[in-house]
C-alpha cells in the first residue's frame, strides 16, 4: 500500500489555506476574555478553526462547546446556558449564524434579551464558496430582531475592542466579523465604541457611511474624489444597530451622503440610514451602493467587489454623480 | 457534587393524593377552557398526571422563591398546553389563581401559549416547535459546569418530534452524556391535523430514543404509579440523558371525550357541565 502521508487529506487542509499564517487576533481576544470571566462559553458548529476558537477548545476545555452541524440546536442551548449565568459566544459562518437559525435567536435570544453574542464569519461577497455562503441579507434579519445590536468591525486591528464592545453591550449582540488574512496587514490597534460612529475622514463635500470591509475601500474612494477637487469624510458606523444619531449633526453640514455595505441595499447600513434620514428634518441627496437585491456566486474578494459595484471606483463615481445631481428640494 | 443550597418545599408522595391533584387540575382545565373558548382541553386532560407528578412530587423547588439557583428546571416545549400547566403552577403556589382566572383576556400574561411574561417560573420562552430541548441542554450543560445538582426537565409533544432540530438535540445530548437530563414526551398520538401516525409517522418512538444514545423508559403516562418509578429510575441513570415516554390518552378522566382527537375542542356549557359532573 502506498505511503499516504503526503497526500492525505487532514481535516486541516480545508480550515487552514495555504497562505502565511494570519495573526489570530479575534480568538485570541475571545480567550483573554475568558480568562477573565468565567462566565464566558463558547460554542461553534463544527468550524472551529475557522473561528479561532481552537485557542479556547485547548486551553480552556471546560469553557468549550462542540455542538457539530447543527445551528439551530446551538443557538436553544446558548439560550439555556445564558439563562443559566454563562456568556455564550456562538460561532459559524455569517449566513449560518443568521439565517439558518433565525426563529431560535428571535425566540432563545432576542426575545428573552439574553447576553448571547452571536459571532458570524465570511460576511458578504468575502468567499469563493458560493452563493450558499455568502450573507447578504443577515444584518437585515438581525437587525429586525427587538432587542439585538448588530456591530461590524472594519479591520482586523478592531478585532479585540469588538469583543469587548459585545461584552460591554448588556444583551444579544450579533459580530459580523472578517477575520484577519495571512497576507493582510493586521494594522494598529482601533477602538470601537458600541453605539457609537467614527469619523475617519471630515470632508464639507459629502460623507460616505460605511461599515465593515467597505470601510477602507470608502476611505480609498474619498481618495479618489479628493484628486476630482471634492472633500468627502467618511463615518465608521460598526453599530449598525442601533444607529447613532450623532450622523444626523454631519448629514446638515454635508447633505450629499451615500452608504457603502458589504450586504444587500435592503434592510442594512443603507437602509438604517435612509431611515434615520427620512425620519428627521435634514434635507439631504442619498445614495446606497451595496449588493442590489441580487445573488451573487463565488469568486475572490477584488473579482466579486468589482462585478457587484462595491468598488473603490464605483463607490467614487456613485458619489460624483450624486453630488452633480441638482437637489430635488 | 455540592449539595443545594436549601431543601424545596415538601414533596407529595403519595399516589392517592396525587391523582385527586390531577382530578382537580382536570377540573380546572375545563372551568379555564369552558370560560374562553380559548386553549387546550384534550392535551390538558391527557397530562393531568404528569404535571401533578411533576410539580407535585418530582421536581426540586422552593415555592416561596423561583429564582433559587439549584431548583430543578422544567421546559414546557409544548408551551400551547396552558391550561393544565397554568392550573398546575397555581395549585402549588407559583402562581396566583386570581392571575390565572384571567387566561386568554386581553392583557393578561396568561396567553394560550406560555411565555416568560407569566414570571421565574416559565424557564423559557418555547410555543414556537422543536425548541425546549434545546435550551434544556444548555441548562444541563451549565447546571453540570457548576457542580450543580439541579436536575433539568423537558416536556416534548409526540407531533414535535417531526421538528429536525429535536434530532439534533437528541444527538447532543447523548453526546454530553446529560445524565442531569431528564426528557418527558407527551405521547398523545395527536398533533393538528389529527393522528401523527397518519400526518407524520414517528414511531417506534422508544427505539428511535434509544438509538440516539437515551435511556429510555415507555410508561402509562396517566398512571402515577409507573410515573413516580420512571422518575425516579431516571435519576439514577449515569452517562446518559434519559427519555421518559408517557403515553397519554387524550381527554382523560371524561368519558364522552376520551380518545377523541380533538386538537382544539370547543367546550359549549352543557359539555363543560358534563364534564365537570364527569370529574366530581
Amino acid at each position: 500500500m502506498q505511503d499516504s502521508k503526503d497526500t492525505e487529506l487532514k481535516v486541516g487542509d480545508f480550515n487552514v489555506r495555504s497562505r502565511t499564517p494570519a495573526a489570530r487576533l479575534y480568538g485570541t481576544a475571545l480567550l483573554e476574555a475568558a480568562r477573565q470571566d468565567s462566565r464566558i462559553v463558547c460554542l461553534t458548529a463544527d468550524l472551529t478553526l475557522p473561528t479561532e476558537t481552537d485557542l479556547i477548545r485547548d486551553e480552556l476545555p471546560d469553557r468549550f462547546i462542540q455542538v457539530g452541524i447543527a445551528e439551530a440546536n446551538m443557538i436553544g442551548i446558548a439560550g439555556g446556558m445564558a439563562r443559566s449565568g454563562d456568556i455564550p459566544f456562538v460561532h459559524s459562518f455569517c449566513v449560518f449564524a443568521t439565517r439558518r437559525c433565525y426563529d431560535q435567536i428571535a425566540m432563545q435570544v432576542a426575545y428573552p434579551r439574553l447576553p448571547v453574542k452571536i459571532v458570524g464569519v465570511i460576511p458578504g461577497l468575502s468567499t469563493m464558496l458560493g452563493v450558499s455562503h455568502q450573507a447578504t441579507d443577515d444584518i437585515a434579519l438581525m437587525r429586525s430582531l427587538p432587542n439585538m445590536t448588530v456591530i461590524e468591525p472594519s479591520e482586523p486591528g478592531q478585532l479585540p475592542s469588538a469583543v469587548q464592545a459585545a461584552l460591554d453591550v448588556n444583551g444579544p449582540v450579533y459580530l459580523r466579523l472578517k477575520r484577519a488574512e495571512g497576507s493582510q496587514s493586521t494594522g494598529e490597534a482601533r477602538s470601537l465604541i458600541p453605539c457609537k460612529m467614527d469619523v475617519r475622514r471630515e470632508g464639507k463635500d459629502g460623507l460616505l457611511v460605511a461599515c465593515g470591509m467597505m470601510v477602507p475601500i470608502a476611505i480609498e474612494a474619498s481618495d479618489r474624489l479628493a484628486q476630482e477637487g471634492l472633500r468627502v469624510g467618511v463615518v465608521e458606523m460598526a453599530t449598525v444597530k442601533p444607529i447613532d444619531p450623532a450622523l444626523l449633526d454631519l448629514a446638515r453640514k454635508a447633505p450629499v451622503i451615500v452608504t457603502a455595505e458589504n450586504h444587500s441595499i435592503i434592510g442594512g447600513l443603507g437602509s438604517a440610514v435612509a431611515e434615520l434620514l427620512a425620519e428627521s428634518d435634514v434635507k439631504v441627496r442619498f445614495d446606497r451602493v451595496g449588493v442590489r437585491d441580487t445573488f451573487a456566486e463565488g469568486g475572490t474578494t477584488k473579482f466579486l467587489f468589482e462585478r457587484y459595484g462595491l468598488d473603490a471606483a464605483h463607490l467614487a463615481e456613485r458619489f460624483t454623480r450624486l453630488h452633480a445631481r441638482q437637489p430635488k428640494y | 457534587m455540592n449539595e443545594p443550597a436549601r431543601q424545596p418545599a415538601s414533596r407529595e408522595h403519595g399516589v392517592e393524593r396525587l391523582a385527586e391533584i390531577a382530578r382537580d387540575l382536570r377540573r380546572d382545565v375545563i372551568r379555564l377552557v369552558a370560560a374562553t373558548g380559548q386553549g387546550y382541553v384534550q392535551q390538558g386532560l391527557g397530562a393531568a398526571d404528569l404535571f401533578a407528578t411533576l410539580y407535585f412530587a418530582e421536581l426540586r423547588l422552593d415555592t416561596a422563591d423561583m429564582d433559587w439557583e439549584d431548583r430543578d428546571r422544567f421546559i414546557l416545549s409544548t408551551a400551547h398546553n396552558t391550561a393544565v400547566f397554568y392550573a398546575t403552577l397555581a395549585a402549588r403556589g407559583l402562581v396566583s389563581a386570581d392571575a390565572v382566572a384571567n387566561y386568554c383576556q386581553d392583557g393578561s400574561a396568561f396567553e394560550i401559549n406560555a411565555s416568560e411574561r407569566v414570571g421565574a417560573c416559565v424557564e423559557a420562552t418555547c410555543g414556537s416547535l422543536g425548541q425546549g430541548l434545546s435550551v434544556g441542554i444548555g441548562m444541563a450543560l451549565s447546571a453540570r459546569r457548576r457542580s450543580s445538582t439541579r436536575r433539568v426537565y423537558v416536556l416534548l409533544g409526540d407531533g414535535e418530534l417531526q421538528e429536525g432540530q429535536v434530532w439534533e438535540a437528541a444527538m447532543m445530548a447523548a453526546t454530553q452524556k446529560l445524565e442531569n437530563l431528564c426528557l418527558i414526551v407527551d405521547l398523545n398520538r395527536m398533533q393538528v391535523e389529527g393522528d401523527v401516525a397518519d400526518v407524520a409517522a414517528i414511531d417506534p418512538v422508544g427505539d428511535k430514543w434509544r438509538a440516539f444514545g437515551w435511556s429510555v423508559q415507555e410508561v402509562d403516562g396517566n398512571d402515577v404509579t409507573a410515573l413516580l418509578g420512571a422518575f425516579e429510575q431516571a435519576r439514577s441513570v449515569r452517562n446518559r440523558p434519559s427519555c421518559i415516554i408517557a403515553n397519554t390518552l387524550v381527554g382523560r378522566g371524561v368519558p364522552e371525550l376520551e380518545g377523541i382527537m380533538a386538537h382544539n375542542l370547543r367546550l359549549p356549557p352543557d359539555v363543560a357541565a358534563a364534564a365537570l359532573a364527569a370529574l366530581d
